[in-house]
């Protein structure tokens, strides 16, 4: 009689089964010597099937016919050839870029601070400090910088506050400040200018997002935006003014 | 700013190069031949082997796998990345054969083929793990190559290429349950051939 674990067997040594399920007859061949030599049994066919039926190995020829037809197929020009048009390309690139990409170099820090932008933007709880009120986003900052800073009135403006929080940049804290004009957002990221840089300073961009880049008072200041390159400015420039001594 | 102008050179290089050998190439997407090569070279053998077993002629063997790689070549550009690549290979292969002249009269008489294939009275309740052992290669290729084709190539697929039922089904398009039972019925064959040219009655 057969065990009815038997129309398994062969599932078992094809390894078809569950993992699961392949526990399952493990544990019962262990029991069953029926099965367990079925399995034997099945296990030395298939092997037998495999010494045996591996019998051809493609002739030499057929290895070169086929290695040659895959490289004539492949009518790429020779490398040299490609230098040439390499090197015009590299030609083409640096002048280029000597010619318009220095005014608008985007520098690392620059496109960190615009990933950042748009992290805080896609953010559940985009900011730490939620206020509109300057006077209480600016203390939420204390004894989290090591400097301070002003944020502007904007009574009568037509920005608002949204909060803040802390961000790094290069290993060096700082505020991140968002505001938002008519449903457009801004960040104003501050941190601590450095002893040997020169003046940040660049408003044209190549980039999706306005950037704005100022230094003054000891600090290093960033804006950035989807908003008008015409509000951009005149947040900026409100900033500037609140933290001018 | 030396850091700018090696990485925007860089990047305009990668570019261009990639555009061109596509243009080249003529098609739209895809990998170019050298990847093809790595994937398809270390195939030449295995499909080589499962082509002889269809045809049973070296020079058709040949000219069938010389095809093959030609159309996977060639339709390359369409193949996906990430799925199976030697499924594909064997796939092409098995297609081609189907339209060759011994795949064209296997198909004419496929039918009669499975009709024909007796179900001994051969019980297998007992496993004959001896008389198998027993059997040397030779007996064993003469009892792969009695199998008809459509249990034979199940047969191949799964003991020796080690593919999934699920991968077999698809290269033949046929479903899952015909492999399982292409695949029990060339088993059950191979021992009676066993068990026959041994000339053990079997007496279970």
């Amino acid at each position: 009689m057969k065990c009815e674990w038997r129309q398994d067997v062969s599932l078992y040594v094809d390894d078809e089964l569950e993992p699961a399920r392949q526990q399952e007859v493990a544990a019962h061949l262990r029991r069953c010597a029926e099965c367990a030599a079925a399995v034997m049994e099945h296990t030395e066919l298939k092997k037998a099937v495999r010494i045996a039926g591996r019998q051809f190995s493609a002739p030499p020829e057929l290895h070169a016919g086929i290695g040659e037809s895959l490289r004539s197929a492949d009518v790429r020009p020779p490398l040299w050839r490609w230098s040439f048009v390499v090197l015009s390309i590299v030609a083409v690139a640096v002048l280029g870029f000597v010619l318009f990409s220095i005014p608008r170099r985007i520098n690392p820090e620059i496109a960190e601070l615009v990933d950042q932008h748009i992290t805080t933007l896609a953010s559940a709880s985009p900011v730490d400090v939620v206020s509109s009120d300057r006077h209480t986003v600016k203390p939420w900052f204390q004894g989290k910088l090591p400097f301070s800073f002003n944020l502007p009135e904007l009574t009568n403006s037509r920005f608002t506050l949204a909060g803040g929080k802390v961000v790094y940049l290069g290993q060096t804290p700082g505020a991140e400040l968002l505001y938002e004009v008519s449903k457009h957002k801004i960040s104003i990221f501050v941190f601590q200018a450095r002893g040997n840089e020169r003046a940040a300073s660049l408003s044209n961009h190549n980039l999706a997002f306005t950037v704005n880049a100022w230094s003054q008072g000891g600090l290093r200041c960033y804006l950035v935006t989807d908003a008008s390159k015409e509000d951009a400015s005149q947040l900026a420039s409100m900033f500037q003014a609140a933290n001018r001594i | 700013m030396q850091d700018c102008k090696v990485s925007a050179g860089g990047i305009e290089l990668g570019r261009s190069n990639c555009v061109s050998a596509i243009a080249f190439r003529g098609d739209v997407s895809g990998l170019p031949n050298q990847d093809f090569e790595i994937l398809a070279l270390p195939l030449l053998d295995p499909l080589y082997n499962f082509a002889r077993w269809l045809c049973g002629d070296a020079d058709e063997a040949r000219d069938l796998v010389q095809e093959t790689f030609a159309k996977a070549l060639k339709g390359f550009a369409s193949f996906r990345q990430g799925t199976n690549f030697r499924a594909w290979m064997f796939t092409i292969l098995r297609n081609t054969f189907l339209t060759s002249r011994t795949g064209l009269e296997w198909r004419r008489t496929e039918q009669e083929d499975e009709e024909n294939f007796e179900e001994s009275a051969v019980t297998h309740d007992t496993p004959e793990i001896a008389l198998i052992r027993r059997a040397d290669t030779e007996m064993m290729r003469q009892a792969i190559a009695t199998l008809p084709l459509a249990f034979r190539e199940v047969l191949l697929l799964v003991d020796i290429e080690e593919m999934r039922y699920q991968e077999v089904a698809d290269v033949l398009r046929i479903p899952v349950g015909t492999v399982m039972s292409r695949l029990s019925r060339a088993r059950k064959q191979l021992r009676e051939y066993i068990v026959v040219t041994l000339g053990v009655k079997h007496e279970m």
